[in-house]
């Protein structure tokens, strides 16, 4: 599904990614964890070209993204990922001057979508993450946790083949967190293909079929829950686990 | 005599000394109609706004170009123009002649060709009444205790004189510049200024409605009012010359000027000049028999007292509001205009590819570096030397418009700077292109954030629009200044004037805010 391979990024001199390869099957949840500043939401961004990389290559389907793919030139390749690799931001980012239903319909119907049928298929995803009562609510009237749902219905939508969770839980507190979460568990348990980047352990451990460690820039540590997180091999995630434990 | 003669000569030696050009004799005749361009807000006698309808002129100008379209067997048209731009109205054809009391000087017949003179004026110094101290020229020049304050015409004759009299630095006496020709006046009445050199035509219309100011010595710095053409003109200024010299010999100008009370015995020069016509190929006109005019027993043309209170408000209303209705459509015609051009230049600087940021960045520069005065004076004066001729109604709208897309352009770029970049990102990451993201979701929100400001822009647009008067217009500033110029009823049109135009303002905030509230209340 997705394929990286080698991924440098770079901000001037500053390597933030360090030759990272990865791949995310169909079906599959991906966890990405580990300390601030590893380097996890950049390589996120890079997936769907929303940041531009220096080396290496990233493959989505049929699409490759290279260093010299330029927003401009490109712009039709973008385009195409990223209506493959939807993405949902840690700080939700809902249009504020359009309504909850509007949110999900722009973009589908912005691109030719019958508004109908996009209305339709909206509605049964606002009943999925659980605010089929909100269709007319302005994003400012919601909490974090409900405007955090309706991006995720938002990224449905456009029926992505796989989604991109950036931090989605860290601007909520606990009990919100916990909504979204659900709401997460749930698709991913309907198959949906996931990379997400969490401090939430508890989805880690749970829901990803596979966990990685990012320190660094580098991807330290990859496997299964339960080897990362019951026998830890490198240093930075035992550090990091224990840390994360004593916290 | 002999300096008669000298003066007349000097006139006549310009005859076919410029180089012709294209005809626009012709063109007036064919056209039917001899457009003449002066300035209403001149005032009295030479061209105001006539008593019972003030959207129509009169004055001695006025009569005199009647006779001389009828003389050349066309209408005549009265073309609007702001005073000191008179002759350009003339170099780009927007009317045939200036007549309004522009004197012959040597700056001026380089750029244009004039006609013999119409009238000798003289400079005519005002005191008041009953005043001890400044009574005469030298009580001027002798301060005892303070220097006199004398008023005077920006950019008149009277200005330089008054100048010369009192020294460059003032030494002597104090010159002060007024814009207003009878504004000097009020205000020696009223004990501001000391005194006022006036045109004699305007010292002697203008007297009976300032009775407490006496007129002291005879006229001073004498000087001919004559008519510019288009330089090289020849034949629209031969006709014009055999015309003015039929009117003399007729006595129509006398006539004439009796009616207005300018006849004074500095005219008699005029004979003795139309004489010398014969000489310089104008002999039939010298020779015609004409039919001799009879003179007015007295002054027909009253200058009535000051108009007061409720009655201004009545007489003048009507146009007053007619002008407001002019400044309201240009107005709600350049606004939308400005600021789609704005908003393009805004996303154009934000998001457009470098090649194009540079030459918006210097367009916004440009344009809000320069006076809106100027702008309007190059579309509308300039152009038409490359062949790009706009009326000008459009002038205004375009001027004003291209004016204020500058300033538009600036508020939407701050607006389009305060929207979050994670708003763009979501719109990409839902598969929308960039231009669909702006469209859909950058502009509209910025949009509702910028209201207040440009709102805000847009009352102060109102307010210019005054400007226009440059390019002719006559809105509702210019229509003020010509009936204040005219009628001296300064504070009730005033009163009137401030009135309007929060009339038209008021509700623009109202409205405004009835959309803030709309679509502003949506955004986070």
């Amino acid at each position: 599904m997705i394929t990286v391979e080698n991924l440098v990024k770079r901000h001037g001199n500053n390597e933030v990614i360090k030759g990272i390869s990865f791949t995310c099957q169909k079906g599959e949840v991906d966890a990405i964890i580990g300390p601030s500043g590893g380097g996890k939401s950049t390589f996120l961004r890079c997936l769907n070209g929303l940041e531009p990389f220096q080396g290496g290559r990233v493959t989505i389907g049929e699409h490759v993204l290279t260093p010299d793919t330029d927003a401009n030139r490109d712009a039709k390749l973008l385009q195409a990922v990223r209506r493959k690799v939807g993405f949902v931001f840690q700080q939700f980012n809902l249009f504020p001057h359009l309504t909850v239903m509007q949110n999900l319909i722009e973009a589908p119907v912005v691109l030719g979508e019958n508004a109908d049928s996009v209305r339709a298929r909206a509605s049964k995803l606002l009943e999925r993450v659980g605010l089929d009562k909100k269709h007319d609510a302005w994003p400012r009237d919601l909490s974090g946790g409900q405007q955090q749902r309706v991006a995720i219905a938002r990224t449905l939508v456009m029926q992505p083949e796989v989604i991109l969770f950036d931090e989605p839980t860290s601007a909520l507190d606990p009990v919100m967190a916990l909504e979204v979460l659900k709401v997460m568990e749930d698709l991913a348990n309907d198959g949906q293909s996931m990379i997400v980047v969490t401090h939430s352990m508890h989805f880690a451990k749970e829901v990803a079929d596979r966990v990685h460690v990012f320190a660094g820039g580098h991807d330290v540590e990859v496997g299964t829950p339960d080897d990362v997180f019951g026998k830890p091999k490198h240093e930075t995630t035992k550090a990091f686990l224990s840390a994360i434990a004593s916290g | 005599m002999l300096h008669r003669f000298a003066a007349a000569a000097m006139f006549f030696a310009l005859l076919g000394s410029q180089g012709a050009r294209a005809d626009v004799l012709d063109d007036v005749k064919k056209r039917g109609e001899l457009r003449w361009c002066g300035d209403q807000e001149g005032g009295g006698p030479y061209v105001y706004p006539r008593d019972d309808d003030p959207s129509q002129v009169t004055g001695f100008e006025y009569d005199l170009a009647a006779k001389l379209a009828e003389y050349l067997k066309v209408k005549p048209v009265f073309v609007q123009g702001q005073w000191d731009k008179l002759g350009d109205m003339v170099s780009t054809k927007k009317c045939d002649l200036v007549l309004n009391g522009y004197e012959f000087t040597p700056e001026r017949i380089e750029a244009l060709t004039p006609s013999i003179p119409y009238y000798v004026y003289g400079l005519q110094l005002l005191v008041r009444k009953g005043e001890p101290t400044f009574k005469t020229w030298d009580d001027l020049k002798t301060p005892s205790g303070t220097k006199a304050k004398i008023g005077v015409l920006t950019g008149s004759g009277a200005e330089t004189k008054m100048h010369e009299f009192c020294g460059e630095k003032n030494e002597r006496c104090e010159v002060i510049n007024y814009d207003g020709g009878t504004d000097t006046m009020r205000e020696v009445e009223t004990g501001k200024l000391d005194a006022t050199l006036q045109d004699t035509p305007i010292a002697s219309f203008y007297a009976p409605r300032f009775p407490g100011l006496v007129p002291t010595g005879d006229p001073v710095g004498k000087g001919y009012y004559v008519i510019y053409v288009n330089l090289g003109e020849n034949a629209l200024r031969d006709a014009l010359n055999e015309a003015v010299i039929l009117l003399q010999r007729s006595g129509d100008l006398e006539a004439s000027y009796r009616k207005y009370g300018i006849w004074d015995k500095a005219q008699a020069e005029l004979a003795g000049i139309a004489e010398m016509g014969r000489f310089f190929g104008l002999d039939k006109a010298v020779r015609a028999e004409v039919k001799q005019q009879e003179m007015p027993k007295e002054e027909i043309v009253h200058t009535e007292v000051r108009k007061h209170g409720l009655e201004v408000f009545s007489t003048y209303g009507g146009i007053m509001l007619e002008s407001a209705g002019l400044t309201v459509v240009l107005a709600f015609g350049s606004f939308p205009l400005a600021i789609l051009i704005g908003l393009l230049i805004a996303v154009g600087r934000m998001f457009g590819p470098s090649f194009i940021r540079l030459p918006l960045a210097a367009y916004v520069e440009f344009l809000r570096g320069t006076p809106l005065m100027l702008q309007l004076y190059f579309l509308f004066f300039l152009l038409p030397e490359v062949g790009i001729t706009i009326p000008a109604f459009w002038t205004g709208i375009l001027g004003l418009a291209i004016n204020y897309s500058a300033y538009e352009s600036e508020i939407y770029r701050a607006g389009l700077q305060a929207i979050p970049p994670g708003q763009m990102e979501a719109a990409l990451s839902l598969g929308m292109s960039r231009a669909q993201a702006i469209r859909r979701i950058i502009v509209p929100q910025a949009v509702r954030i910028v209201i207040p400001p440009v709102v805000n822009d847009f009352i102060a647009l109102f307010k210019d629009t005054s400007v226009v008067s440059v390019v002719t217009l006559v809105e509702l500033t210019k229509r003020f200044s010509v009936l204040s110029m005219s009628t001296q009823a300064t504070v009730e049109l005033m009163i009137m004037t401030a009135g309007l135009y929060l009339l038209m303002s008021y509700p623009m905030s109202l409205v405004a805010r009835r959309i803030e509230r709309r679509l502003g209340g949506v955004a986070a």
